[in-house]
């Protein structure tokens, strides 16, 4: 298991630097970050005092060893607009983000495992028929519009809640469940899948024989290793968790990561963008390790097929 | 409950063929009407000169925020209402269908072509090869294309290509993964190994014998993709780092009405319809293909 682990993260590692050279071309290949700081009345002078403050006039090994140094010691650069180190941006952002993520992650955690159980449970039923419409909706409406309609209809129209910014629990209610609706539905039709998949197993006709209550066989046999499953596709939902937290905090103009970085894009403060790019692929690498290792514990198999 | 709905999924089984009359006719119109749907639009997309009634970025300022014709003060001369600008929704609709699209058909023929390759020689060559593949396929599915998106946008500039290639850039992963699954699974079919027996070259082995056997799955993920790919680029456009206005596109459309639905309603509402429309037909073929192709594959 300690090899597995150890051998695990050092794959992570070799990732990371991949993420960083990949992030550390495209960003050179895609345009000249001097251009981009130059304005109108800029002379050719301007701009090449630009790059050798940038340390673009450098050869291009030699930048990649000072931005990885860098980004190894935790200085990700100074917004170009904010004039502030862009780690001081993040952090002031970030509890902004993180109370608006988590509830809306156990809203739809919660939301999928019912639906999914009792859709899988009650098979083609009125309850299945309503959750797979769920399903069905909820991918096919692009969550931002989502938003705007429950903002239309709940802070316009109705006026019961607030349409944007923070403030008392009132403030979180339309954010939280418009951004938990992103990650419900695909949650929800995966528990549905597993669970039936496991509800027609061997074992669960066992334990019907031996006369448990249904209850028990549901909760304690058939739920347990249908969670399996949804284990796997963790690392996508981080994924959706982080678009749907950009596009909901640019709707209700929510002062968290997403909305940072939307401003960032509309000034170009390349900075900053690029700063909460490596950010989140540090978590992605992190959630997939995490995910393997906790597989690994699971099931023997993959701790020696893999090593 | 349980028991009854356990019950009639045994007996339904051997008598597939004598379902009942209406389920047939529910099943054929989940067919028929999603494919009627996707047609008509992309009729509507290659002929939207023709077909839509004004010019999408014509502004006119007199005739700004006229409501559709049905509602009170809307005219038959812009039939879904005109923006801020005065532009016509319905012909920023139709061409804003032919952006979407085409953005969604690009992106498909790249990453599909990249994943497919990827995904045979990962799953033929196995070992180091196939490792190193498999984690690149699980980081790229699991880093949201958004942020790509945002990042070459502050680089390159929002244009049509910044978001082709952001897509493509991740957008191959779900493919290789697949793709790589099913090729493991016919490496150790009987005709494989016999090709190898003869002394087929591997490349031979992968073009030949192995490729036309993933041509199914391959459909199944390219047509449900559709929808993915709509909702992305229309996500991207929305947030500013997509398709730059004035040109028209679901997303920025959306963006447009986004602080007037208190006063202007249509602006929002139409293309998120239409995008809606779309991303349903596309999952619901997609689904039917996948039924009638290939039933393994329910979990995708």
């Amino acid at each position: 298991m300690v090899r597995f682990i150890i051998l695990r993260l050092l794959q992570s590692v070799i990732a990371l630097v991949g993420i960083a050279i990949l992030i550390f071309v495209v960003v050179r290949v895609s345009g000249d970050p001097a251009l981009m700081l130059a304005t109108a009345t800029s002379t050719e002078e301007d701009i090449q005092q630009i790059r050798v403050n940038l340390g673009l006039d450098k050869s291009l090994p030699e930048q990649f060893w000072i931005f990885a140094t860098d980004v190894v010691k935790g200085d990700l650069g100074e917004s170009l607009f904010k004039k502030k180190p862009v780690t001081e941006l993040i952090g002031a952002a970030l509890p902004n983000s993180i109370r608006l993520v988590i509830p809306s992650w156990v809203v739809a955690m919660l939301g999928a495992l019912l639906l999914g159980v009792l859709g899988a449970t009650r098979r083609d039923g009125f309850l299945d028929n309503g959750v797979k419409f769920i399903a069905i909706l909820g991918q096919a409406l692009p969550g931002f519009w989502v938003a705007i309609v429950a903002v239309y209809f709940f802070s316009v129209r109705w006026q019961l809640l607030p349409a944007f910014g923070t403030g008392g629990p009132d403030h979180y209610v339309l954010p939280v469940l418009t951004l938990a609706f992103f990650l419900l539905p695909g949650m929800m039709r995966l528990v549905r899948s597993s669970m039936m998949d496991v509800l027609d197993s061997e074992y669960v006709k066992l334990a019907r024989i031996k006369g448990l209550p249904e209850k028990t066989i549901i909760f304690k046999h058939a739920l347990r290793n249908a969670l399996i499953a949804p284990l796997t596709v963790a690392g996508m939902l981080f994924a959706g968790l982080i678009t749907g937290a950009v596009i909901i905090e640019t709707v209700f103009s929510w002062p968290g990561i997403g909305w940072v970085l939307m401003e960032g894009v509309l000034a170009r403060d390349f900075p900053l963008v690029q700063a909460i790019v490596i950010l989140v692929a540090v978590f992605v690498l992190g959630i997939n390790l995490l995910v393997d290792i906790t597989y690994a514990y699971i099931d023997p198999r993959i701790r020696y097929q893999k090593s | 409950m349980q028991k009854k709905g356990s019950d009639s999924e045994i007996t339904a089984k051997p008598i597939i063929s004598g379902l009942s009359r209406s389920t047939r006719i529910i099943r054929n119109l989940t067919l028929i009407i999603p494919v009627t749907i996707l047609l008509v639009i992309i009729i509507v997309a290659i002929f939207a000169d023709l077909v839509a009634p004004c010019d999408p970025v014509r502004m006119s300022l007199p005739d700004r925020l006229s409501p559709p014709f049905w509602a009170e003060g809307g005219s038959t001369e812009h039939l879904l209402g005109t923006d801020k600008m005065g532009r016509d929704i319905l012909s920023r609709l139709i061409f804003g269908a032919r952006i979407s699209l085409s953005i969604s058909l690009l992106v498909i023929l790249i990453t599909s072509f990249v994943g497919t390759v990827l995904g045979i020689i990962g799953g033929y060559l196995g070992g180091r090869t196939e490792a190193f593949l498999m984690r690149i396929t699980d980081i790229s599915m699991a880093f949201p294309p958004i942020l790509v998106a945002m990042l070459l946008c502050v680089s390159m500039g929002p244009s049509f290509a910044t978001v082709v290639v952001s897509i493509s850039l991740l957008g191959w992963a779900p493919y290789a993964r697949l793709i790589r699954g099913e090729t493991l699974r016919l490496r150790e079919e009987d005709f494989v190994s016999q090709a190898r027996t003869i002394g087929s070259s591997p490349i031979r082995i992968m073009i030949r014998h192995i490729f036309p056997n993933i041509i199914n799955p391959l459909i199944i993920v390219m047509t449900l993709q559709i929808g993915l790919l709509i909702i992305t680029e229309a996500s991207l456009s929305f947030l500013g780092v997509g398709i730059p206005p004035p040109a028209p596109s679901w997303g920025n459309m959306i963006n447009d009405g986004r602080n007037l639905v208190d006063t202007a309603w249509w602006i929002s509402t139409f293309p998120g319809i239409a995008i809606g429309l779309v991303v349903l037909s596309g999952n619901f073929l997609g689904d039917w293909l996948r039924d009638k192709l290939d039933p393994r594959l329910r979990q995708l």
